[in-house]
């Protein structure tokens, strides 16, 4: 096996290992979030579901990202339920293999 | 004597300005308006999205500061309705409340009841809002109306303060002739919210809010 090869096998158990261990996080575009004040709802209420390991909200780009603690999933059903409690709407939801402080990083270069 | 300890206890309870009046659900809200003429301050808990039962009163004087009134009631909050938009928030609010007052123009205490109505439109950089609040009783009438309109000076993150220059014009029938205008500098965080002010008759004015 040459050089070339082991290096190739190299880098994809690397990938493989890095997307592995990747965060999952559920992440929610949100309608009527205009106030720091107001949002803290959705924050404190998210925050306290078993699953969650951290919580980061956008208010520029009406986003909430909910993050999943290692090993345990993220229930979308009781995220909207929790966001709909503190008075917003959810206007979509998805899954992604980042966690909240990529995504917010994220966020912040693009802006 | 009695009057002084109502006015502690609300005090203590902190307390209000016209933002939402009520927090998420099973969160309590308290809310605090104060200057020299006006103390109010208020409690409640959300026990829906949109139902909130309170405790809160109001210590307010007439401009010659002849004539006084304390208010301690029971109060309902229901948001009737929340347009929800992509880059802004409109509500309208229903107010009730009953309780009693008292006055040194006369004795003992009254049953009042005081229904209201407040429509509000927000942005991240754009605030209006109107309400509208009947405080009644027995040959008593002191309803009260204000409007308030303000800007931010820039978007923030959510974990940064963000200042607001906010303009209030309120008046109260029965007790003051005048407009009450309050030029306020609002501060909020997510963590809290505060107004700053100096009304038309010079006197300083302090609101505040905090979800427990």
């Amino acid at each position: 096996m040459n050089s070339i090869s082991r290096t190739l096998i190299a880098l994809t158990l690397a990938a493989m290992a890095a997307s592995s261990f990747a965060a999952t996080s559920v992440k929610a575009t949100v309608n009527g979030m205009v106030c720091a004040f107001c949002v803290q709802g959705i924050e404190k209420r998210l925050s306290k579901l078993p699953a969650t390991q951290a919580v980061h909200v956008d208010l520029k780009q009406k986003v909430v990202v909910v993050e999943a603690k290692d090993g345990q999933t993220l229930d979308a059903k009781a995220i909207t339920a929790e966001i709909i409690d503190a008075g917003y709407d959810v206007i979509k939801l998805e899954t992604v293999q980042q966690s909240a402080a990529e995504i917010k990083a994220g966020m912040k270069g693009g802006k | 004597m009695k009057r002084s300890a109502v006015s502690m206890t609300l005090a203590l309870c902190l307390g209000a300005a016209n933002a939402a009046p009520m927090g998420f659900k099973d969160s309590v809200m308290t809310m605090g308006d104060f200057s020299q003429s006006w103390r109010e301050s208020w409690v409640n808990y959300a026990f829906s999205a949109r139902d909130a039962v309170g405790l809160g009163g109001i210590d307010m004087r007439s401009d010659d500061k002849s004539r006084s009134r304390t208010l301690v009631e029971l109060n309902y909050t229901r948001l009737l309705k929340r347009w929800n938009l992509e880059h802004a928030q409109a509500n309208v609010w229903l107010f009730a409340g009953v309780g009693t007052i008292q006055g040194n123009d006369f004795s003992g205490s009254r049953f009042a009841y005081t229904p209201g109505l407040q429509v509000d439109f927000e942005t991240t950089r754009v605030y209006l809002a109107a309400s509208a609040r009947l405080y009644r009783a027995s040959g008593l009438n002191h309803d009260f109306g204000s409007l308030r309109v303000g800007f931010s000076f820039y978007e923030v993150d959510y974990d940064q303060t963000q200042p607001w220059l906010v303009l209030e014009a309120r008046r109260m029938r029965g007790l003051s002739d005048k407009t009450e205008i309050t030029p306020m500098l609002r501060l909020i965080h997510n963590r809290y919210f505060v107004e700053l002010g100096v009304n038309n008759s010079r006197q300083a004015r302090a609101n505040f809010m905090y979800v427990f």
